[in-house]
């Protein structure tokens, strides 16, 4: 053959798409940007996942390097600096009714919110999309019965089912990430099974089949990846989430037993003084779960567009 | 005076970095009565150009300047409140996708009423007996029934005659179609394309179809605009245009279609590079960068639209074709540029031939009830096919969408069990095959898809995807790997670089480069193509098409090539296999199917293909493949195509005709096969 | 639809048979086992022993749910020691309660979310849109008790406008009279709820704005209203179905700590202080009679889509 094949020009750039793309492939020095970059350069342009990102990272220095630099005593309670509003000397936020600085406990209460809520939501994706991804590979009876197993757990309202756990065992910080993840993974088992149902017919997954690739490589190695969006937008939801739960199962009772501190204990504790007035024991707390929970919900929304923006180019 | 008459047209699309000028200086004009077809290559602007006229731009874009005069009156000056007055009563538009715009949850009835209720007074029985005659102006079976159902329930081409009753239900004086036949099979689509043609006698209203498909103009419009990067390049009368192109865009576009290279078997011309990147247009004429007659005054100058006779004008300062040619008759003569046949044999051994496929049958269960899943039918994908592959060439298997040329695909390379018959390659079949020697069978063939963007994995480089089928099976180690992709991207020519990027920064004929590299990667010896062009523009299907023929010669390559498009099909087989409904209807040399078919099915599909040549078009008349294709659930007794055959007696019914031979290898399952006689081209009558 | 709609009643109802599994096999898990569980740390050995023979604690555990079963079946669901009370009837007292605070809060949510999602739409990233999708982040992030704490706070102890705590006796009827105990909690259940419906309807409307079967209908001269109204409501409704579906364990755990914020007296309020006292009997067949109400839900929500989507045929 004479002709020989000619490589054409890169495309046209997509409409969203950087003139930099437009060159020609061979003018291009630098390699391809990967994709996790794309996605944080458009993350990074998005006002509010930057707030959320600046509030997630003010939480992690408050909480854990705050009490290194801001001490506070919150393990004997001393009866005579109670109930102290905040501006007080030695106690800007103010006190509790047994005399423990807010500000203080704030930080100690944190730890936990954010420990259990991280933990919680790791244990509950990891689990939960490989539970989905193999459910909606494998389909036909393996799926019927996985999901209806879900679907099962997923009737039992999960306040009502953490609660139950949480009334039979005795509650420690390990206990409690298990009881919230068991309830928590089954939403991304779901998500993550949609997902899988549509990747598993398109061509790339058909053509693992094809070269004789195995099922492993198949879940592993194209359709997590590409589900990748998806499980970690529910991911950082998931976290806002776990945290919302861990505040709802302390502000009931169902918490680490005190000394322990933490945001849902603070503001049950607090509620049997609003009579009295004493609205920091309540405010506190309260926008400090506030806060974190919406900080997550930015980054979570921020991070789906991002995706989203990516997945348009397709 | 014209109906439409668009002076000086330019719409702008607003992007991150700029302004697109999708539409940049475009005049044109329609008389009553008249059809315009505008032609043009994805991006080249002339969809932005129908829905500005109508104003129904994307969010972002804006008509940026120029008139468009309907009647006088300029549409691009009006306010909201006077443009709805317009849009469909006094313009009618079909979209390509009948499924998409039409709104799922309401009933077709109450849809095609849309237009009535908001520019007439009518009552609602008035409303009522319209629709319904218009629904049966369409042609849509039984309209009075149908009013009520949900488009869902419709088939694709009844879904576009609702489309086509909801743009004429007002009478409207212009019916803007914009790739109306895209999205639907070949037979319907001249269905479809017959009922424009034929309103618009009856009615006498002007059309502009838009297409991408020179095959759909040649036949039915008065005149052609071809656009390219946001212009007008050609405008002339259909035979004018396809007699004498002088641009040599135009020109180019012939010289690339596969129909036109299927008798002599030249390699096509493809026109190289892409269109220009829009939101900076280049300097001079749009086209010089591609253009093997540009020289720097085309690059530097923009080549205003002219022409040297009345009536045909032309962007480009070194026209081809004829200046004294005032009367075409016959469709350009085009000049080939070198000799290589895609289809000559690599080396073929007749006797043993590498694919056998036997009595091959697969049935999908369709199933339903309410707690047991029982099957209550089956639809019949594959309906007893057999046929054989010889070494080194190319087999050609064509047909409708749901004729089962996919499945069979599927099933040569292993992703499908059968339910009866064997596909042997080599003589081994693969369901005997376990272990090892399994894995070599998988390596032998390779399919290569349809959509080569869907199959490849987004998240993965170019040089682990290509890496991906070596590691599957164990070749080699990292660095052999490495050097084998480097191998792959310059046999498809593409550059090494490529291994480091991501599918989505390469365009759909890269894409479909990258598909064919991971497809030689084991170095198979069958690959069955899927589709490898359909969705590909006329260019980069040429540059595809060479690429594909030369890897055979390269490599020694069997092909069994999938494809509903019989052209492009004629242009790379050696053997056509035609199918219907799950089943070979007919078998035989490429030629000998193509140009001497008897099986009725094969001669109505032929006359059903839009060719990119008026006279042709106009010679052979409306006659095609009649009615919609049946359900392959319960498909029909006897011989699957009597529903549609124009020569079906009552025998077909009751027997299922066999194969059987005719001369060359060529068979055919008919009870009243064509006589031999039958040029290609001639009508069928249907009494006969 | 009909096949539908049954075939989705068995799946349902397949449902509900494993969540009594899963509540079954957690009696065993209860400390001390099911007879010490449901006794009381008080009972006797003797007592223990003849509650496990008349209960059939000492047989196979199938034979063991078979029993189980049919109590329940007969409206057994066991006896609290510590309200003195058959759990049947407690359930008969509460669960109209509960249903008549989620159906009003619901309601009120729906009629409120959904113009407001439209708004959003049509007028996106204006100054409205900007507002209420801050103040939808900051309700969802809220935890429906610290929300309730702060209507409390501002509408009760400030402005003595509601009462802080929902009435206590009577049956439902009597329950409404008093309506003015009633509007913080369905406030607080109604705004959570509007922030997620209307985030959600926004997307949804959106997303069918650039539908193409919405520029047909322009280009038949339809205008923006009708173009809402006629084509685009529908279709971006039937989400919202699958979603009020997707989202009543969320509602039903939210309303839970709703109803303990206001004492207001539902099945969540008796729920989580029973499972404070860890009165078995009560928690275990609440959490049944819970699920079973959640599924029968979910399922209404399910044939709710299926009405408003043609193309759901089976």
């Amino acid at each position: 053959m004479s002709t020989p094949p000619q490589p054409e020009q890169l495309p046209i750039p997509d409409l969203a798409a950087g003139a930099e793309a437009s060159k020609p492939l061979e003018q291009q020095d630098q390699p391809a940007r990967p994709m996790w970059r794309m996605v944080l350069q458009i993350f990074l342009q998005n006002k509010l996942a930057v707030v959320g990102l600046i509030i997630v990272v003010f939480f992690v220095l408050f909480c854990f390097i705050g009490p290194m630099l801001y001490h506070s005593n919150q393990v004997l309670s001393n009866l005579r600096s109670a109930d102290l509003p905040p501006g007080s000397p030695s106690h800007l936020l103010g006190t509790d009714d047994v005399g423990y600085d807010e500000l203080g406990r704030l930080m100690i209460g944190g730890q936990s919110a954010l420990e259990i809520g991280l933990a919680a939501a790791a244990i509950a994706t990891v689990f939960g999309s490989l539970w989905g991804a193999v459910a909606g590979y494998l389909g036909g009876w393996v799926d019927a019965v996985m999901m209806r197993i879900v679907d099962t757990f997923l009737a039992i309202p999960s306040l009502f089912l953490v609660l139950l756990l949480a009334s039979i065992i005795t509650p420690t910080e390990g206990l409690l990430i298990l009881v919230i993840a068991f309830s928590a993974w089954l939403g991304p088992a779901r998500l993550v099974r949609g997902e899988t149902l549509s990747l598993r017919t398109r061509d790339y997954v058909q053509a693992v089949k094809m070269m004789g690739g195995g099922n492993r490589r198949s879940i592993l190695r194209h359709i997590l990846p590409n589900a990748i969006g998806t499980i970690v937008v529910n991911a950082t939801f998931q976290i806002a989430d776990a945290i919302l739960t861990l505040a709802a199962l302390t502000f009931l009772g169902f918490g680490i037993a005190p000394p322990h501190a933490d945001w849902g204990g603070m503001l049950s504790n607090g509620t049997q003084f609003t009579s009295n007035g004493y609205w920091w024991m309540i405010i506190w707390p309260g926008l400090c779960i506030v806060l974190i929970v919406v900080a997550f919900n930015f980054l979570g929304d921020a991070l789906r567009d991002a995706f989203e923006v990516r997945l348009r180019k397709r | 005076m014209p109906i439409l008459d668009v002076q000086d047209l330019r719409t702008e699309i607003a992007v991150s970095n700029g302004a697109v000028h999708a539409v940049d200086g475009v005049s044109f004009s329609v008389d009553r009565g008249e059809l315009l077809g505008v032609v043009g290559e994805s991006g080249c602007g002339k969809t932005m150009t129908a829905l500005s006229i109508m104003r129904l731009l994307p969010s972002g874009g804006r008509i940026a300047g120029g008139r468009v005069l309907l009647g006088g009156e300029d549409l691009a000056a009006m306010s909201d409140k006077e443009i709805r007055k317009v849009r469909g009563k006094r313009i009618g538009m079909v979209f390509q996708d009948p499924m998409t715009s039409l709104n799922p949850t309401i009933q077709i009835g109450r849809q095609v009423a849309e237009p009535l209720k908001l520019h007439t007074d009518y009552s609602a029985q008035q409303i009522n007996d319209r629709v319904i005659e218009v629904l049966e102006l369409v042609g849509l079976p039984q309209p009075a029934k149908r009013i009520n159902a949900y488009p869902h329930e419709l088939s694709g081409g009844m879904r576009q005659r609702v489309m086509i009753a909801r743009a004429l239900v007002c009478d409207p004086e212009l019916l803007i179609a914009d790739e109306p036949t895209t999205a639907l099979d070949v037979t319907i689509q001249q269905q479809i394309l017959e009922l424009i043609d034929d309103l618009r006698s009856r009615l006498g209203m002007a059309v502009i179809l838009v297409t991408h498909d020179l095959g759909v103009i040649a036949g039915r419009a008065d005149r052609v605009a071809v656009m390219y990067a946001g212009r007008i390049v050609e405008v002339t009368d259909t035979n004018r245009l396809f007699g004498n192109p002088r641009h040599p865009y135009t020109e180019a576009l012939f010289e690339a279609l596969p129909e036109n290279a299927a008798e002599t078997g030249d390699n096509l011309y493809s026109i190289p590079g892409l269109p220009p990147d829009l939101v900076t247009p280049p300097t001079g004429c749009r086209f010089a960068a591609r253009c093997r007659y540009a020289t720097d005054q085309c690059r530097s100058e923009d080549p205003p639209l002219r022409g040297d006779i009345a009536g045909h004008d032309y962007a480009c300062f070194f026209p081809v074709g004829d200046q004294e040619m005032q009367v075409a008759t016959q469709t350009h003569q085009i000049r080939r540029h070198d000799t290589g046949d895609p289809r000559a044999r690599v080396e073929i051994d007749e006797t043993k031939p590498l694919l056998q496929v036997e009595h091959l049958v697969k049935t999908f269960p369709v199933t339903a009830g309410v707690v047991l899943r029982r099957r209550v039918g089956s639809v019949s994908a594959i309906a007893d096919v057999s046929f054989t592959v010889a070494a080194g060439e190319t087999f050609g298997l064509v047909g409708e969408s749901g004729c089962g040329k996919t499945t069979i695909g599927r099933h040569i390379v292993g992703m499908e069990t059968a339910d009866s018959g064997t596909i042997r390659i080599d003589g081994t079949e693969f369901t005997a095959l376990r272990g090892k020697e399994k894995r070599q069978r998988q390596r032998d063939t390779q399919l290569i898809f349809q959509d080569a963007y869907a199959s490849l994995d987004p998240r993965m480089r170019v040089g682990s995807i290509l890496a991906e089928p070596l590691t599957i099976h164990g070749v080699g180690d990292r660095a052999s790997r490495a050097k084998r992709v480097n191998e792959l991207l310059g046999e498809v020519g593409l550059p090494r670089s490529a291994a480091d990027r991501y599918p989505h920064e390469f365009s759909g004929g890269q894409r479909q480069r990258i598909g064919l590299a991971r497809a030689l990667a084991l170095q198979p010896k069958l690959i069955v193509a899927d589709e490898p062009v359909s969705a590909l523009d006329v260019s980069i299907q040429a540059q595809i098409l060479n690429l594909m023929s030369d890897l055979r010669a390269r490599h020694g390559l069997t092909y069994v090539f999938i494809s509903h498009d019989l052209s492009v099909v004629r242009y790379l087989a050696n053997t056509i296999g035609v199918m219907y409904l799950g089943k070979l209807v007919e078998v035989g040399p490429a030629e000998a199917v193509y140009n001497r078919p008897h099986h009725p099915y094969t001669r109505g599909l032929i006359d059903t293909i839009p060719v990119a040549d008026p006279w042709a078009s106009k010679a052979r008349g409306d006659d095609g493949v009649r009615g919609e294709l049946p359900s392959a659930v319960n498909p029909p007794s006897g011989c699957r195509f009597r529903t549609r055959c124009p020569f079906a007696q009552e025998i077909c019914a009751r027997e299922e005709p066999q194969l059987r031979s005719f001369e060359g290898g060529h068979r055919a399952a008919c009870h009243f096969p064509l006589e031999v006689g039958t040029a290609a081209g001639s009508r069928i009558s249907a009494s006969a | 639809m009909t096949g539908y709609i049954i075939r989705r009643i068995l799946q349902s109802v397949l449902v509900v048979v494993l969540v009594s599994m899963v509540t079954f096999l957690l009696t065993d898990l209860l400390p001390g086992g099911p007879a010490r569980a449901m006794l009381g740390p008080r009972a006797t050995p003797q007592q223990l022993q003849d509650f496990i023979h008349t209960n059939g604690y000492d047989k196979p555990i199938p034979v063991q749910y078979g029993i189980w079963i049919d109590n329940i079946v007969h409206g057994n669901l066991g006896y609290s020691i510590k309200l003195n009370q058959s759990v049947g009837a407690l359930i008969a007292d509460r669960l109209p309660k509960t249903i008549v605070l989620m159906a009003i809060s619901i309601l009120i949510a729906l009629i409120i979310a959904v113009p407001l999602g439209i708004y959003q739409a049509r007028r996106r990233n204006s100054i409205g849109d900007y507002t209420v999708t801050s103040l939808a982040f900051v309700f969802y992030a809220m935890p429906s008790f610290l929300l309730g704490l702060l209507l409390v706070l501002v509408f009760s102890t400030d402005l003595g406008w509601f009462d802080p705590t929902a009435p206590q006796s009577g049956n439902v009827g009597q329950i409404l009279a008093q309506f003015n105990g009633l509007i913080l909690p369905i406030a607080t259940l109604a705004l959570i709820t509007i922030a997620t419906f209307s985030r959600y309807m926004r997307s949804s409307v959106m997303e069918n704005l650039t539908q193409e079967y919405v520029r047909t209908a322009l280009a038949n001269g339809a205008g923006d209203g009708r173009v809402m109204v006629v084509h685009v409501l529908r279709n971006a409704l039937i989400p919202i179905a699958t979603l009020l579906g997707l989202s009543l364990p969320s509602l039903v755990a939210g309303a839970a700590i709703t109803e303990s914020v206001f004492n207001y007296p539902g099945m969540g309020y008796t729920f989580i202080n029973e499972a404070q006292v860890r009165d078995y009997p009560v928690v275990l067949g609440f959490a049944l009679v819970i699920s079973v109400a959640t599924v029968i839900g979910s399922l209404l929500a399910d044939i709710a889509y299926a009405a408003l989507d043609p193309r759901v045929k089976y």
